[in-house]
């Protein structure tokens, strides 16, 4: 009875933010805007390549009709346009491709040869790959391309520098922390100031003269997060449904794990911030103090941020960045980076999400009790140091 | 017995605010909670909806200590009032409503019968910033008559209030004692409010000076009479007033000699007293004021005791480098 209760008075704390917030311009706005922006950087790589200048495809040796036919067809079928260009020998020709002439050669009966081998193999693969990998199935599907099939088209690919994770897979990745860190800092802020306007508002006396604390901290979290989390499976929908509509290479294979890792984390991270956000916004009188409480809060994930893009560009990571993807406060942004860029296998990332969960956990009862303790305190705003000494007295 | 106050006692490092506090309060009544500033009195009512924690003491309501449960049938208006200043008055005053645990067409039903009934009609849909300051004051009033409270209390009700506004809210007052409800209610203006309630309790220094029906506290164990004689400013001729038939608590600019019958002593004598000194002007049994209550009950007057606070106070924030 008295659980049901409970619930049923978190619960109505929850909705009032979800009914409240939801309604507001600025979310509609914003939700809007970051949908079509999600829909633009999947779909519109794909749309521009098929209107951009066909890609050569250099054969050592000299063309045939054969195989200029079916470098035209490939290109075609994988929604491009591809040429093939005689080269006078295999020198010329990587020559070409390391400078970016070619975007692939073709030696006949020996090698397929691009730039970079992606690490995933085929699949998963950059836009020359796949249409090269599309060249060897339209070999054995397209009839009359059995005479290229005996010279030996279906080729092994070579790359000219070592394997690496693919571009589209880093991407990814970094779409995937531009999202957690997005949700976790706009979500985040947006509970410490909901907390520092009910504590400047003074309304949270009238509230805590019929709910407990914990239920008015969990209830508003709860309510922001659930608002967090439908943002964020939208905006994945429309990362998946744009990707197929407009055939991205960025919903094939590994990508896809990664958008998972990543909506995993994107919860996990938010868990682990949001008691910690609250705690922040309680130790203020006036809502204009809140930006600088959430300061400390937002550091480890400003850190973890900053540090991705280097691991994006960069082949692979530093300890440093290694360690920071299994500490919970920056797992959230770390972990997804080293999983996108092939740094650390599954079990590590699984490894990872446990420690957070236990993370999470702990942050949670510091911060309800920072909170309790802070929420009815008017005056100067209170610093962490303090409000952890008297939480513990409390 | 509804409400006891049992024994409050609360100290904020060197200051006490409640020093073993106690008092009971009926229902069906208007019941003041009075004292200068400072006195504990918002401590008192935070501590009976826990929102304040107690060194020592009980409240009891009906018997029992109060707990989650009974304080959800209790309506509470601080005196910090606050409501979420962008949410609209109906949502808000229903929100209230459904935390004390009424279901949602209930809640909806008395958000508007209270909207209505506070003079707020037409204004459901308005943000509350957008509110004047006296409709604030009386949505925040809303929000806590919305659940229909057994217990209703209200921390300084009529402080920023006009004329107007206090006629108003003591009617409602009255009218929810009237229907069976506690009412405490809370005020530093001690004698605004004589009129308001039934009886009273006044608080100085955390700890309870007197406590009663007003009529009893105003009339006093000894009765009070106030005697002029013309052109006698000094009330010169109470100097013949033997402390056997009473004795002279003050004199009015005007002359007139306020006076307090000793215990059977017979005021027609007081009266041929008078007589006898010049013609008599003004010769009536008068009820003393709540804050000359006060003032006979603690030796200071009420804003003697708040200028004390406030000095006591700045010297407690300097000590402890601390504005609180």
């Amino acid at each position: 009875m008295r659980n049901n209760n409970s619930f049923r008075t978190t619960w109505l704390v929850a909705s009032r933010e979800i009914r409240l917030r939801a309604k507001t311009r600025v979310f509609v706005i914003t939700s809007v805007i970051l949908l079509i922006a999600v829909a633009l950087a999947v779909a519109l790589p794909a749309i521009l390549s098929g209107k951009s200048k066909p890609d050569k495809i250099g054969v050592v040796g000299g063309t045939t009709t054969t195989i200029t036919g079916i470098i035209t067809q490939a290109g075609r079928l994988s929604g491009g346009q591809a040429v093939a260009v005689s080269e006078p020998n295999q020198a010329a020709a990587e020559a070409a491709l390391r400078n970016g002439d070619l975007s692939a050669v073709l030696v006949p009966n020996k090698e397929i040869i691009v730039k970079q081998v992606p690490l995933g193999g085929v699949s998963g693969s950059v836009e020359t790959l796949a249409r090269l990998a599309g060249l060897s199935k339209l070999i054995q599907d397209v009839p009359g391309a059995a005479d290229a099939v005996a010279q030996g088209v279906t080729l092994p690919v070579r790359g000219l520098q070592a394997p690496s994770t693919s571009l589209s897979s880093r991407l990814t990745g970094l779409f995937t922390i531009v999202i957690v860190w997005v949700l976790i800092s706009v979500y985040g802020s947006q509970i410490a100031l909901g907390i520092g306007e009910e504590k400047s508002s003074r309304v949270v006396e009238v509230l805590l003269s019929s709910v407990r604390p914990v239920q008015l901290l969990i209830g508003k979290v709860l309510g922001i997060g659930l608002l967090a989390l439908a943002q964020a499976v939208s905006m994945v929908l429309v990362f998946i449904i744009a990707g197929f509509a407009s055939g991205s290479s960025l919903v094939h294979g590994a990508t896809l794990n990664v958008v998972i890792a990543g909506g995993v984390f994107m919860i996990l991270g938010y868990a682990f911030y949001c008691t910690a956000f609250a705690a922040a916004g309680s130790l203020v009188s006036r809502q204009s103090d809140v930006n600088s409480t959430i300061m400390p809060v937002q550091l480890p994930l400003i850190l973890a941020y900053a540090l991705s893009y280097t691991v994006i560009y960069a082949n692979g990571a530093n300890a440093f960045y290694h360690v920071l993807g299994f500490l919970p406060p920056t797992a959230p942004i770390a972990m997804p980076v080293l999983y996108a860029a092939g740094d650390v296998p599954v079990w590590q990332v699984v490894v990872a999400a446990v420690l957070t969960a236990a993370g999470t956990v702990w942050m949670a009862r510091i911060a309800v009790r920072i909170y309790s303790n802070s929420i009815l305190r008017t005056g100067p705003r209170i610093s962490f140091r303090q409000a952890i000494k008297e939480s513990r007295s409390a | 017995m509804e409400l006891e106050i049992d024994g409050l006692r609360r100290r904020y490092g060197t200051v006490t605010a409640l020093d073993g506090l106690t008092f009971d309060v009926p229902a069906g009544q208007v019941f003041g909670f009075l004292g200068p500033n400072g006195a504990g009195k918002t401590t008192t009512m935070r501590a009976i909806f826990g929102v304040t924690a107690l060194d020592a003491g009980e409240i009891r309501w009906r018997g029992k200590p109060v707990d989650e449960a009974a304080r959800r049938t209790f309506g509470y208006m601080p005196e910090e009032r606050g409501l979420y200043p962008a949410m609209e008055l109906f949502d808000q005053v229903e929100y209230f409503a459904r935390l004390h645990g009424m279901d949602g067409p209930a809640a909806a039903k008395a958000a508007w019968h209270w909207i209505d009934r506070l003079g707020l009609s037409g204004r459901g849909k308005t943000r509350i910033d957008s509110l004047s300051h006296g409709n604030q004051q009386r949505a925040q009033l809303a929000v806590a008559l919305v659940h229909d409270p057994e217990l209703l209390v209200l921390d300084e009700p009529f402080s920023g209030l006009d004329p107007g506004g206090i006629d108003d809210m003591s009617a409602i007052l009255k009218e929810r004692a009237a229907a069976g409800v506690t009412v405490l209610f809370s005020s530093h203006q001690l004698d605004l409010v004589e009129d308001i309630c039934e009886a009273v309790a006044i608080i100085y220094q955390g700890r309870l000076v007197i406590s009663g029906p007003v009529a009893d506290l105003r009339r006093g164990g000894r009765p009070r009479l106030a005697v002029r004689i013309t052109d006698d400013k000094t009330a010169d001729w109470s100097a013949g007033l033997s402390p056997s038939l009473g004795t002279v608590d003050s004199v009015r600019p005007d002359g007139t000699a306020e006076i307090s019958i000793t215990a059977g002593a017979d005021a027609q004598q007081i009266l041929d007293l008078a007589r006898a000194a010049g013609p008599l002007e003004h010769f009536a049994y008068e009820d003393r004021s709540l804050s000359e209550v006060f003032r006979q009950a603690t030796g200071a007057s009420v804003g003697q005791a708040e200028a004390e606070h406030a000095a006591a106070t700045k010297a407690a924030q300097v000590a402890t480098g601390a504005g609180r």
